[in-house]
């Protein structure tokens, strides 16, 4: 069976460095950064050939020469000493680059090595090093470097050194704590225990992971050093003899092109340094991207437009003798990237919910369960988008719902206990603030006092004293925060709690804790619960009914007898046969081997077909509709048929 | 770690830095060539007894401290001489007693000199980061909430230009485009305003204000910018922002009451780290717009050669930016109740 199950291979590239050059072209930041640092570059290495007079001379030079504005011979105008502009520009380009190039690479040199050996021999190595480090990054470097010039020979040489050695900072504490992070790997671990040496894993194992983040460094190095230089040219430090983009700036400023209205000696040189700096800028900026890309999505980010498919018979499941709270019609939902096929994450599921009842929603990781009870609220990603079907609450339509209605339904109607409470909560702010906050936004003009009781009322529901309530959420344990959680979905008085894997993270005792609680809560407040697990055994104690879904589609959907006495589908029976029978204690557990499909890559059958042990030929090329199998049974599976 | 441990830490930590700084200030002005009242003491048309007159004057006939008698060349000396009788420890007790040498150009105490300026640093400094984090912030927001759409690009380049632009530069085009605005460019005050009412005063400091206070603004907006948007980016993606949106508060409720104060705490520590960075902005636009504060103080002292002036302003800078981030890092334990369980 695990033969079949096919992997999406990623396509395969003949290096890594191509595939590295692949990513950095389509960003266009960094490719805009390179091509501005070598377009400068360029200009400083042929500097004699561009440039069209010679700088060390002041041979023809007149008094009339002095500040002559922008003109055929002169395309920038003339300095304060009566020579072209332009030809000084291209000279200070390699004044300005080779003292930022020298210098940084001083600093990344100094840095790097702090850094990693640091990172890499700990203890009282490292405590001394980065308290050294947290020293020199605080006193500031500028007036340090100024002091430093001025007290010695102003020379490039000498600027070169000092603006090198004192600017080494960042680069150590970056390197320490990404060589940290590596040592710990396994493959150093594991060359270590054959016996490697410290300089054979520093060079290559340490070394190739610390590199990337040491590249945009020192490009942000460069850039600072350039900026250094310009400003210690700038106030009058500059070496007299080198005239680099600082040194002419200083020239105009000190010597009368404001007065004389000579804004190209003040423009030029500038623009020159802003060009390096922004090209080094947008490269980095770049180049981080490329190496750490980051989705940039939030949960505030307007959600997808409702687009409607086309219609498919809708499957009712009626109790008569209870009314019915919420009903869900074959909801479709997928995951929208540009330029990529949409994952399919939900498709045509729907089910009805009673008042009382408890649903049990089963079925592994990445099933689509999460998705979907997301969508009941409207709360999907912003990659997420319904392409059909209807949410009904109460007889309301959810999915068409103006955003003022939804915030009534949100929480006052359906509220929602996260997976990982740890995260759910807000750091920052008490327990109780945060139960609080609901209570105000949905029962109007409640005086403080009794929004007080309401709290301390809803923590002994769940059995948290009342002197936690103003105790942030790091002072609870896990058990203690799933509990406020659930606390706080029942603030506001829901009709519908649904509880997301709501005991995951938890040890076994506390997980019966917070199951039993949940019971408790459900008959003494007349909730209606949906319950999401991967885990049968929770559910046939507790659940009415139970919705088993396979990779985004309903696979099967009955009450909890049904499910657990007659099961059709054969993923249900898998599921059984993997959950512990205690009628049968000498029977085998059995796991079904493979993982769910990929909701990017689905087969093109039955998407249970590769795992299936009863599939036949046609499960592979045909997907099977949803069958009706008896009053409130329906399972997904072509051996169901007729 | 309780409140009290931790405060305890980060003031010791504050107290060793100074202590670093106080040694580094001494010896830099000791070990370097350049002063001229050492440097002068080698002229061989110096007559002796002039000699003699200039190394008592500053102390120079005293050892460095305990086993050095000189540095630059190193020359070594008896270590039982009394400590009070060394330059280092006279240094460090003149400190403590608010004095810090006489300036080779006034003759003024450096310490009367430094109390007048730095006033006009904390002014201008205090308004400029002012202005560039609440508008950092607000930019900030904006470009991340509606991040990756055209407000946010346009926010990220403009950002990423400012940060480019060297100070001093951004302040002389200021400087040019102001001047033909008939605004002020230089200095604090217009001769002759000290004997109008102090409203008349105000304004026209605030006029003179505005030109150096706009270069700085423009300098740092960006950086806060950019720091709050990714800081308010990996925020917004958390787990308990989901939760407030579930729980049907409004966006701007989420903003208000769940995002800001935790995307806050990163800038706070980049406010910190950047003191250094916001000094170095200052001496650039102080000496561009001739603002009378510590900034145009070391460049003036610089080209005077006046290094005494020098020394004191280096070490006051060094010691307020230390003071800074120990206020810094105090806040921040203020914002961030976690502080508490941090090992």
């Amino acid at each position: 069976m695990e033969a079949q199950v096919v992997e999406p291979k990623a396509p395969t590239t003949s290096s890594p460095f191509l595939d590295f050059w692949k990513t950095f072209s389509s960003n266009r930041m960094a490719v805009v950064g390179l091509v501005m640092l070598v377009v400068i570059i360029l200009v400083a290495v042929f500097a004699h050939q561009i440039a069209k007079y010679d700088v060390t001379t002041s041979a023809d030079i007149t008094s009339k020469d002095i500040y002559k504005p922008p003109s055929a011979e002169n395309w920038f105008g003339t300095d304060d000493a009566g020579k072209d502009v332009f030809s000084n520009f291209v000279y200070g380009a390699r004044i300005s680059l080779t003292v930022g190039f020298f210098a940084a690479f001083i600093s990344i040199f100094i840095g790097g090595l702090m850094g990693i050996v640091a990172g890499f021999y700990g203890g009282r190595v490292e405590n001394f090093l980065m308290r050294f480090t947290d020293v020199m990054l605080v006193i500031p470097d500028l007036p340090l470097m100024v002091v430093i010039v001025a007290m010695t020979k102003p020379s490039l040489m000498n600027i070169i050194f000092v603006i090198g050695l004192l600017g080494w900072t960042t680069t150590s504490r970056i390197v320490r704590s990404q060589t940290l992070a590596v040592k710990s790997r396994k493959f150093v671990l594991r060359a270590r225990a054959i016996g490697a040496g410290n300089w054979h894993i520093v060079v290559h194992h340490i070394l190739p992971l610390v590199m990337p983040l040491l590249v945009v460094n020192a490009i942000l190095v460069i850039s600072l050093a350039i900026l250094n230089e310009s400003t210690l040219s700038f106030l009058g430090l500059g070496d007299p003899t080198s005239l680099s983009w600082g040194q002419m700036l200083n020239f105009a400023f000190g010597r009368g092109a404001m007065s004389a209205g000579a804004w190209w000696a003040l423009m030029v040189p500038g623009l020159g340094i802003v060009w390096v700096v922004l090209a080094l800028t947008l490269l980095g900026h770049g180049l981080e991207q490329v190496l750490n890309p980051r989705l940039e999505t939030h949960h505030l980010m307007p959600g997808r437009p409702v687009i409607e498919e086309d219609a498919k018979d809708v499957h009712r499941f009626k109790k008569e003798d209870f009314p019915v709270l919420l009903e869900v019609e074959n909801l479709s939902i997928h995951y929208v990237t540009d330029g990529k096929p949409p994952a399919r994450a939900v498709e045509n599921v729907g089910f009805t919910l009673h008042e009382g009842e408890l649903l049990g929603l089963v079925g592994e990781s990445g099933c689509g369960k999460t998705t979907l009870m997301l969508a009941l609220l409207r709360l999907l990603p912003a990659a997420g988008q319904v392409v059909g079907g209807k949410v009904h609450f109460m007889g309301d339509d959810v999915t068409a719902m103006s955003e003022e209605e939804l915030s009534q339904v949100r929480w006052n109607g359906i509220s929602i206990v996260f997976q990982g409470a740890m995260n759910a909560l807000n750091p920052v702010r008490t327990v109780g603030e945060q139960i609080a906050e609901a209570i105000i936004k949905h029962v109007a003009l409640l005086p403080g006092d009794k929004v007080n009781d309401r709290v301390v009322e809803l923590l002994d529901l769940v059995g948290i004293a009342a002197d936690h309530k103003d105790h942030y959420p790091h002072q609870y344990s896990g058990g203690m925060r799933q509990r406020a959680m659930i606390a706080m979905a029942l603030a506001c008085n829901p009709q519908v709690v649904i509880a997301d894997e709501p005991t995951t993270a938890l040890d076994v005792m506390i997980q019966a804790q917070i199951l039993e609680l949940l019971d408790n809560l459900r008959k003494k407040l007349g909730l209606s619960i949906i319950f999401v697990t991967h885990d049968l055994g929770v559910v046939a104690e507790m659940c009415d009914s139970v919705l088993v879904m396979y990779g985004g589609v309903t696979a099967e959907y009955s009450d909890v007898d049904t499910i657990y006495n007659a099961p059709q589908h054969p993923y249900t029976q898998e599921l059984l046969k993997a959950f512990p029978d205690l009628s049968k204690p000498d029977k085998r557990l059995a796991s079904i081997p493979g993982y769910p499909p990929r909701l990017d890559n689905l087969p093109a059958g039955c998407r249970f077909a590769p795992r299936c042990p009863q599939a036949i030929e046609r499960c592979h090329t045909e997907a099977p509709d949803l069958h009706i199998l008896g009053k409130n049974h329906v399972a997904s599976c072509h051996l169901v048929e007729g | 770690m309780k409140r009290h441990q931790y405060l305890i830490r980060k003031f010791s930590w504050a107290l060793f830095t100074i202590a670093f700084v106080l040694v580094l200030n001494f010896f830099l002005f000791r070990v370097l060539p350049g002063d001229p009242a050492r440097s002068g003491i080698h002229d061989p048309r110096l007559k002796k007894d002039a000699i003699e007159a200039i190394r008592v004057r500053y102390g120079l006939d005293k050892p460095v401290i305990n086993c050095i008698a000189k540095v630059n060349p190193v020359e070594f000396g008896s270590c039982t001489v009394n400590p009070m009788e060394t330059q280092f420890f006279i240094y460090v007790v003149n400190l403590f007693k608010g004095e810090m040498g006489i300036s080779y150009h006034t003759n003024r105490p450096v310490s009367e000199i430094l109390a007048e300026k730095i006033w006009n640093t904390i002014l201008l400094i205090g308004a400029g980061q002012i202005l560039a984090i609440i508008l950092g912030v607000i930019f900030g927001v904006f470009a991340a909430w509606k991040a990756r759409t055209p407000i946010d690009y346009t926010a990220l380049l403009s950002s990423l230009l400012a940060w480019s632009l060297p100070t001093f530069w951004l302040g002389i085009i200021l400087l040019f485009w102001g001047s033909n605005q008939g605004l002020p460019i230089s200095g604090k005050a217009t001769p002759g305003m000290s004997t109008m009412p102090w409203t008349d005063q105000w304004e026209d400091i605030l006029k003179h204000m505005l030109l150096p206070t706009l270069t700085y603004t423009i300098v740092f907006m960006g950086e806060y910018m950019l720091i709050m948007r990714s800081s308010l980016l990996d925020v917004l993606s958390e787990d308990y922002i989901l939760t407030a949106k579930a729980k049907g508060l409004s966006t701007f409720q989420i903003l208000k009451d769940h995002a800001l104060k935790n995307a806050m705490l990163p800038l706070v520590t980049v406010i910190a780290i950047n003191l250094g960075f916001t000094v170095a902005g200052a001496l650039q636009i102080e000496t561009v717009f001739s603002w009378p504060g510590l900034g145009l103080s070391i460049f003036e002292s610089v080209n005077r050669r006046d290094f005494p002036v020098l020394q004191g302003t280096f070490l006051l800078i060094a010691v307020s930016v230390i003071l800074a981030n120990l206020i810094a890092d105090l806040t921040y334990s203020y914002l961030d109740p976690r502080v508490q369980a941090e090992s």
